[in-house]
């Protein structure tokens, strides 16, 4: 299917990810669901209408010999991946590599190794903690990086866009939400041990509370409510947090993001590492998401 | 009765689909796309007691709160054509 019309794409493409979304819940993924559901249906879609106003609504239209290159390259890759779906194994087969390597430990040690219920959390901060740091250091470079292309949120309040607050019906509703979006994220962020969630959900949801706030009540509230200085010193200090939780472990007697040796007891401080450095990857994420609206709400402020 | 309130719920989500790609004027696709995240979570709220796993919820709850925003987000961009609202009257030429 061929669109011209960028919006048209962009709202098809949040359609897209709840399919995408459902598609993980019916696979047994709740995890990688709700990560999904934050991030595609939400800030993605808030983002891509941000980078739209930066830009014109139609594709500009190139000749088909222009293409052709371009379509030929597509059609070689999928042709490549094809022919490497048909060495994967067949779904559910228990001799699939997956199931193989470090599976067994992660599924029946785990439980009285890190002692949590959701083992997804347990490989992502404790097994994997350094995969997840570098998840983390991924997000925080982006941040950088636009803040650096596009200019950070300013500081002075010279001006002032405007809200949405006259829309009777939408400021009610969304002082309605507001609460509720905020303690769900707290939610998702204190119970990813026993439940699906964690930090990066946690912070998604976060900030799609204060880019709700922004949208209805206007930029100049929301800078008092969240002033830019704090938002990038924020971003940081998730990943500060992040890295000395790492390098406690490794004063402490163990390895780089060892959580045994924070406690007496190795379970309790796997619980004490876990939760500190999934607060640390969930100010970093809500801090970036926050400084992205931002920049994309300003920017073309100064166009 | 889990099976035939989910295959209604898909039917609707077919004809929400539908109205989102045909839609003659904006407003339609918007809606369309508001109603398909709705059906979503209905049909994941759905299939999370079809198959015994109620935390399935927890994911339903994040669409009904976040499919809002991004609504907010569309109507905004189309009132003045941004998210920081600063040029009213810009969003017109997208529509």
């Amino acid at each position: 299917m061929q669109l011209n019309k960028l919006f048209s794409a962009v709202m098809l493409f949040g359609m897209y990810s709840l399919l995408s979304a459902a598609l993980f819940v019916s696979l047994d993924a709740v995890d990688v669901a709700l990560t999904e559901a934050s991030v595609g249906a939400g800030i993605a879609t808030i983002l891509m209408l941000g980078a739209l106003s930066l830009t014109t609504n139609r594709q500009r239209q190139i000749s088909w010999k222009r293409r052709l290159p371009a379509a030929l390259v597509t059609v070689a890759i999928g042709v490549l991946l094809l022919y490497g779906l048909s060495d994967l194994p067949v779904f559910g087969d228990p001799a699939a590599p997956a199931f193989k390597h470090v599976y067994p430990r992660y599924a029946f040690e785990s439980p009285h190794e890190i002692g949590i219920p959701n083992m997804v959390t347990s490989v992502l901060a404790s097994y994997r903690g350094y995969d997840t740091l570098g998840e983390v250091t991924v997000i925080f470079t982006a941040a950088v990086a636009v803040a650096t292309l596009m200019g950070h949120g300013s500081d002075t309040r010279s001006f002032s866009g405007e809200g949405m607050e006259h829309h009777l019906i939408l400021r009610i509703n969304a002082k309605l939400l507001l609460p509720m979006i905020l303690l769900f994220a707290l939610y998702v962020q204190f119970h990813g041990d026993y439940g699906p969630g964690g930090g990066f959900q946690a912070g998604v949801i976060f900030a799609a509370g204060f880019i709700l706030y922004g949208l209805v009540f206007g930029m100049s509230t929301i800078r008092e409510v969240a002033p830019p200085k704090i938002i990038r010193i924020l971003c940081a200090a998730g990943l500060g947090l992040y890295l000395l939780v790492g390098l406690c472990g490794m004063l402490l007697g163990g390895n780089f993001l060892d959580y045994n040796v924070l406690a007496h007891h190795p379970v309790h401080g796997q619980h004490i590492g876990i939760m500190l450095i999934e607060l640390g990857v969930g100010t970093t994420v809500a801090a970036s998401m926050i400084g992205l609206f931002y920049a994309y709400a300003e920017h073309e402020h100064r166009q | 009765m889990h099976f035939v309130t989910a295959c209604a719920i898909l039917i609707t989500m077919v004809l929400t689909l539908y109205r989102g790609m045909r839609g003659p004027t904006l407003y339609d696709r918007l809606l369309a796309v508001n109603s398909f995240g709705t059906k979503t979570v209905l049909i994941i709220a759905v299939y999370g007691f079809f198959s015994g796993r109620p935390d399935f919820l927890d994911i339903a709850f994040v669409y009904a709160l976040i499919n809002f925003i991004s609504t907010i987000a569309v109507l905004k961009f189309f009132e003045y054509g941004g998210l920081g609202g600063f040029n009213r009257d810009a969003g017109r030429e997208h529509s």
